[in-house]
Parts: C-alpha cells; structure tokens; sequence
C-alpha cells in the first residue's frame, strides 16, 4: 500500500513535467552501443499456477532489500518489470540480472509465490486481471477499456546506446529488416487463454490491437520527428514517447534505441544473448551503414506476422532483394555477418547459441509445447516455466525429483 | 385421495436437502442486498429462523438425516484446508509455524487460564479452549471466494487456519477420550488415543495412495480428477466412521498429503467450485440451526472474556512473529481479525464432546456454545472487513 503511494506520488510529478512540456526530451547522448535491459516477468500462484494478485506485497518486500537496476510494478496486478543498469559487455549485464534474478526468487519464496518468463501466461483468464492503480495506468485502462487488461503479456525491451539522435533514428529502420529475426528468437507464448493458439508468439497479437503500436514513420531527421511529436502531441493523440507502442522506437530521455518487439525468454540467458545480438547486428549496421530504403516496410506487416505464427520456420519476404528466405536461414546468415562485431564485442558465446537456436530450429515455444505434450497439464507447464528461471536450462531434470 | 397421501406428510432427506438450499439462497441474497454483511450471514440467519430456537420448523431428527450432507461439506473443506497447509512455505518463511504456534497456543492459554479462574474443572476448560484455537476454514473460504480475494494476507489466512485445525485436531482427539466417561482407565485411554490419532492419519495416507494410483487412470484429466477427489473424500469419510477414526483428521491428512508428497505432479488442482457452493450453503444452514446465544445471557461475563482474550490472543500471536515473516503492522492486525471466525468445526466439535460425554459441563457448552454463535455470526463480517482492508478484495459485494 506505502509502496503504490509512493509510486502514484512519482507518478503524479512526472506527469505534471509531461503536461508543462510541449516539445520532446532532449536526445540524451550516451555511450554508443551500450546496452540495457527491461524484462517483464509473471507472478504466479504455487499451487495452481496461475497468475497472483501480489505485486504491491513484492515490491514492498524488495524495496527492503539493496540491489542493482530497478524493480517496478506493470499494469495489471500480476506483472513485474525488471529494469538493468546500463552495461558496456553482455557479461557484465549477465552478472547483473542474474544477481537480480537470485534476490526476486528468494524474495518469492519466502513469500510463497512463483516467478517466471514467457510472453504469455497459458491459462490466466483476462478479465481477472486487475489494474495496478497509479495515475498512468488508470489513464490507461479508462483509455483502452478491456485491451488495459487483455494487456497482461510479458516481453522483453533491449536498450541500445546512440551516440546521437540522427543514429538512433537511422537504427530503428535498419533494425525493421531483422526485427522479425527477434520475435522468432524470444517467442514464448504460444498457449494464451487455455489454448494452443498455433502461433508461436500469440503476444504480438495482444499488441496489434492498440492503435498507437506498428512501426515509427519513416523520418530520418530529428529535427522532423520532434516536429511529428509536437503535432501528435498538440493532437492529443499522445502524451508522451512512452504512449507510441512501436516494435521499435527511440528513447531520449535514456539516449537509445528501444527494441519492444520481443517475448520475455524464459531464461535469463536467453535474455541476455538477445541482447547480446542486438548489440552485435546495432554495431554492424552503424558500421557498414547500409542505405535504407523505405520499401522494406512493403512486407513488414507480414513478415513479422508470418515470424509470430510460424516461428523459426516463417518464410520471410525480402522486398529488396525479392526473394523468400526462411527465417531461420536469415538468422544463421546474419550471425555469420555478425562473427567479427561479437569477437569485437566479446559475445561469441552469446552469438553462437542464437546460431544454434537457428540451425535446430528450437526457440522457447517449441520447449513449451514438448512440456505440455509430455505433461498434459498447462499447470504443470507454468511450473515447469518457473523452475526453468530459477534453475536454468536442463531444470526439467534437475526438478524432476 | 387419502389412500395416497398421510397427513401429517413425511420431510425426506431429500425434501430437506432442497429446503435449505433454497432458503439458504434466499437468506444470502437479502444478506447480500444490505452490501456490509457477507452471504454466509443470511445462510447463517436462515438456519437459526428455521431451526428449534427460531420457528422450529427443522427438529432434531431431521437435522440427523441432513447429517450425511454435512459430513460431505465438512470432508470436502477439511481436505481443502489440508491442501492449503505447503510445507515448502514453512521451510522458506521462518516466521509462519511459529506464527501459528503462537497465535494458537496462545489462544489454548489464554482461554484455558480464564475458564480455570472462573472455576470451571480443568479437563473441560482445556476442551474448551482446544476448540477456541482453530479458526472456521469454512468461513474465511467463503468469504475469500465471495468477494474475490486474493493475495498475500488471504493466502497467509489459509495456511494459519490450516494449522491451527491442525493443533485443535490433534489436540482435541487427544483430550476427547479422558473426557470420555466410561474409558477411565489410563491404559485404555492412551490406546483410544493412538488408534484415533494414527488410524485416522494412516487411513488418510492409505487413501492417498489409492487416489493417486487411480489417477494414473485418469491422467491429467480436470473432470476425471474431480470424481475422483470427490470419490476419494466421500469413501474416506465412510471409512473414518465405520472405523470410529476422527473423520476431520482423516480427510485433513489426505489434504496435506496430496499437496506435500505428490512429488511427480499427477493430481491436478481441482476446484470444487459450484459443488462446494451447494454444500456450503447447507453447511452454513444446518450450523446456524445449532446457534443458541442464550449462554449469552447466562454467563455474560465469562462469555464475553472468553471473546475478549480469543480475539487478543490471536492478533497477538500474529503480532510477536510479524516482524519474521516481514509483514507490516496493518498486514498483521488485519491476519489476525481474519483468525477469529468459529464456526462448523467447534460446533461439530461440541457437539461430539456432548455425544462422548453426555454429563458434560452444561455451564460449559452453553458458554461454548455462546461464544461460537457470537464469532458465527461478527466472524464472516470481520474477515470480509479485513480482506476489504487488505485491498485484497476485488469486490465490495459480489
């Protein structure tokens, strides 16, 4: 209760500072190609698994306790979002949220409750979730009606630093080719509502319903995309940056780019080699500056559509080079591009198993549905979930007593 | 006509079964119209009205042929309240075992000391304050799935309420035989108690396993489970009666069993959900016809010292080992009000205790009596008011 006062107090002045402001944050200028991350993790019951009303409890719990990056409450009552430091090397950002991921599970078990990753919780019914009640959620929810709590779904957003704003804009369309590669890699929701939705990531679905999320328009030029605010924002369409919902957008305040487009994995180090390659592509595109081309929006709509419902195994449609690829061949060919930046970077290992995802073709949905055809029980599945973020891969035998 | 029909008619089981379901509804419907008080007041107020201190319209040999829906009801929450009881919990929060030790030993003293002052022998006292220690499962149940709460204090609700039954249960089995009139001798008695306590435990474990091989029929199947749990509950009872075992212990130790030592996951979670409405409802019907408040009048002062030091006593358990398990002032006060709810358990314990002993303390099963009927009724209205306070309540009123 202390905890959501304070939170709803915070709030209140930083909407106030929105509300004076008419014009965008200042591009912040940060390290170029440092990175970050954010993972939006679900509360779930021990017993039977479903998601827990216990977020104001937790993070009174937490804020008891000294650690790194921050730990903030999401909009409906179950979700929790887990904010890094900002890292120079996925190693030292692994270090982190791992030491992270040490405190939220002993914090939870004393408190009884489950943790875990995946875009989507299996079963948890919507219209049971309810809003966690600050200023900004409440707006929310009254603005969205149902979709505020049809909005409990978990990903993953990897911050990289710009050196100026012009890359950080530059960065999102470049970035817009290989986004699909993303949502392939991390998805991991492909029960939702009790059902085997047949997609790999049923996230992006929940998504697509809010009229602010798709990709940001094509503006390549700070100068015009403060001018594109200012109107959206004199239009009342947005309050601020936080209210465009794209798969990719720049973040000033932090001096990033911000990629939204990913399911939350459900291991840390599945987390954090998304990262990790990312950084790696961020860096080989800022190098070798290919030209860009507004074309490669003809297809993004389906080609990120086509990487949600079939995965690893989507035929993706190359606008400029006209031509299919399966995705997973994509993947393996950009790691290849990518060799040298990693070795530069020091996240071969990273690298390498987002290679080997690709050329097995398993992401985290694939684990999910081998789980529920050995269990039979989307129950067992979430409990499998939980022991796979606490333990890490290979959980299922060391938990299966 | 009067070849078929004979006046006065004859109330069956069955009639009686629809009675009280139907007028249970009424009474929780008007209850629930008031929006302060919970529906299980109405149930609760419909049962006293029909019951031999209201219109007497339900006498007590129909209330023994509702008996074998009661015993459902009361099988089905006590399994329930076995699951609750996470032995995984109580490794990892510290505080909670000896929370509940406290707040339910403290209540024994408690009572236990006020009864002895008032002169009452010690022997029924201690019954006494055995049955004041464990709070109404089906009560804070209730209540919590009426107004939708959930969350830290309604979970923590659930797994003190589960120990301290269990305390009360061990507790009272093991007293209830030197009660016991004609088991005098000491020899005889102490084996009375083995044979209930671990033949009631036994029993549990043995249905346990008969459960869960048979699940390996039904696989993870929710409708499959369901009758299965429900077979399993029903059939433990039965057995629980015909071998004079404590059926409360039985089913109590199949619940924890099933939670704690189903390593590889074959039981599913099954929600009783409107099946456990049904029996509730009569549950809540048939105990009210037991409420009598006269002990009220009676033995004002005993009864109300009785209520005063039960209600100190459990917040003050809460209290002394809040700061262990890391909860805030108002997460402790609000836990230990949602304690307070005596309800079916200590009428069925009462009532046990007269049918063992039938020269039993009559000052002391009015006095019981009494203070049960007053946390039958003010207990549900409590724990709504503290579940509310909580913020763990998704609805005022449904």
């Amino acid at each position: 209760m202390q905890c959501s006062l304070l939170l709803l107090k915070l709030e209140r002045q930083k909407n106030c500072l929105i509300r004076t402001m008419d014009t965008l944050l200042p591009f912040k200028k940060s390290a170029p190609l440092t990175i970050g991350l954010e993972l939006e993790l679900q509360l779930v019951d021990l017993h039977h698994f479903n998601l827990v009303m216990e977020i104001n409890d937790f993070l009174r719990r937490l804020s008891e306790i000294s650690h790194t990056g921050t730990i903030k409450p999401e909009i409906t009552q179950s979700m929790l979002e887990i904010n890094s430091s900002v890292h120079l090397s996925y190693l030292s950002l692994l270090n982190e949220v791992e030491e992270l991921r040490g405190i939220l599970v002993e914090e939870a078990d004393q408190t009884h409750i489950g943790i875990c990753g995946g875009g989507a919780h299996p079963f948890q019914k919507w219209k049971e979730q309810r809003i966690f009640q600050t200023e900004r959620f409440s707006s929310f929810s009254e603005q969205y009606g149902y979709l505020a709590q049809q909005f409990t779904v978990f990903g993953q957003h990897i911050h990289i630093g710009c050196a100026n704003a012009e890359d950080s804009l530059y960065l999102c369309h470049a970035m817009a080719r290989y986004l699909p590669q993303f949502i392939a890699l991390s998805a991991a929701s492909p029960f939702h509502q009790d059902v085997d939705t047949t997609f790999d990531c049923s996230r992006l679905t929940v998504i697509s319903a809010f009229p602010l999320s798709g990709t940001p328009p094509w503006i390549l030029s700070w100068q015009e995309f403060k001018t594109y605010y200012q109107k959206m924002l004199r239009l009342g369409v947005v309050k601020s940056m936080k209210d465009f919902y794209w798969d990719i957008r720049p973040k000033p305040e932090f001096g990033t780019i911000e990629i939204r487009i990913c399911d939350t994995p459900l291991t840390i180090s599945r987390a954090v080699d998304l990262v990790a390659y990312a950084q790696a592509l961020a860096r080989w595109l800022l190098e070798k500056r290919p030209t860009l081309c507004r074309d490669i929006y003809l297809t993004y709509l389906i080609n990120r559509f086509r990487a949600a419902r079939y995965g690893l195994e989507a035929i993706l449609i190359d606008p400029i080079q006209q031509k299919n690829i399966l995705l997973a061949d994509d993947i393996v060919q950009t790691c290849n591009q990518l060799e040298s930046q990693a070795i530069n970077l020091g996240s071969q290992d990273a690298l390498t198993r987002i290679y080997i995802m690709a050329v097995e073709r398993k992401n985290d949905a694939a684990w999910l549905r081998k789980q529920y055809a050995e269990l039979r029980s989307l129950n067992d599945v979430v409990r499998s979930q939980t022991e796979i973020w606490r333990y890490g891969e290979g959980s299922e035998k060391k938990c299966s007593h | 006509m009067h070849d078929f029909l004979h006046f006065p008619l004859h109330i069956n089981p069955v009639f009686l079964f629809g009675l009280t379901l139907l007028l249970g509804l009424l009474g929780g419907e008007i209850a629930k119209l008031t929006r302060i008080l919970p529906r299980i007041s109405g149930y609760i107020a419909v049962g006293f009205l029909v019951g031999p201190n209201g219109f007497n319209i339900v006498t007590k040999t129909l209330l023994i042929d509702a008996s074998f829906f009661v015993d459902i009801a009361l099988g089905l929450i006590l399994f329930d309240l076995g699951r609750h009881l996470d032995f995984n919990w109580l490794r990892h929060d510290r505080g909670l075992l000896p929370m509940a030790i406290t707040e339910s030993f403290l209540t024994f003293a408690a009572v236990f000391t006020v009864l002895f002052l008032f002169k009452l022998p010690w022997l029924p006292s201690a019954l006494a304050a055995t049955i004041a220690m464990a709070t109404s499962p089906a009560v804070v149940l209730m209540v919590a799935h009426d107004i939708s709460s959930e969350g830290p204090i309604t979970r923590r609700t659930m797994i003190l309420t589960s120990l301290n039954n269990l305390f009360a249960l061990i507790l009272f089995t093991i007293l209830l035989p030197i009660a016991h009139i004609k088991s005098s001798t000491p020899q005889v008695i102490s084996e009375h108690i083995t044979y209930r306590l671990l033949g009631s435990v036994v029993l549990g474990l043995i249905m346990f396993m008969i459960t869960i091989n048979l699940s390996r029929l039904t696989g993870k199947n929710k409708d499959s489970q369901f009758v299965l749990f429900v077979g399993a509950i029903a059939l433990s009872i039965g057995m629980a009666i015909s071998l004079n075992l404590s059926t409360m212990l039985t089913l109590f130790t199949l619940g924890v069993v099933a939670r704690n030592f189903d390593y590889k996951h074959k039981l599913t979670e099954v929600d009783f959900g409107w099946l456990a409405r049904l029996f509730f409802v009569l549950l809540f019907v048939v105990t009210g016809v037991y409420l009598k408040l006269d002990g009220l009048w009676k033995f004002t002062w005993i009864v109300l010292i009785f209520l005063i030091v039960k209600i100190l006593a459990k917040i003050c358990g809460v209290f002394i080992f809040s700061a262990t398990s890391r909860l805030t002032k108002q997460q402790a006060l609000t836990l230990g009000v949602t304690l307070l709810p005596m309800a079916e358990l200590a009428i069925g314990m009462s009532n046990r205790l007269v049918y063992f002993n039938p020269n039993f303390s009559y000052q002391l099963i009015t006095i019981i009596t009494a203070v049960v009927a007053v946390l039958y009724i003010l207990g549900p209205i409590a724990v709504q008011l503290a579940f509310i306070k909580t913020g763990e309540a998704e609805k005022l009123s449904y």
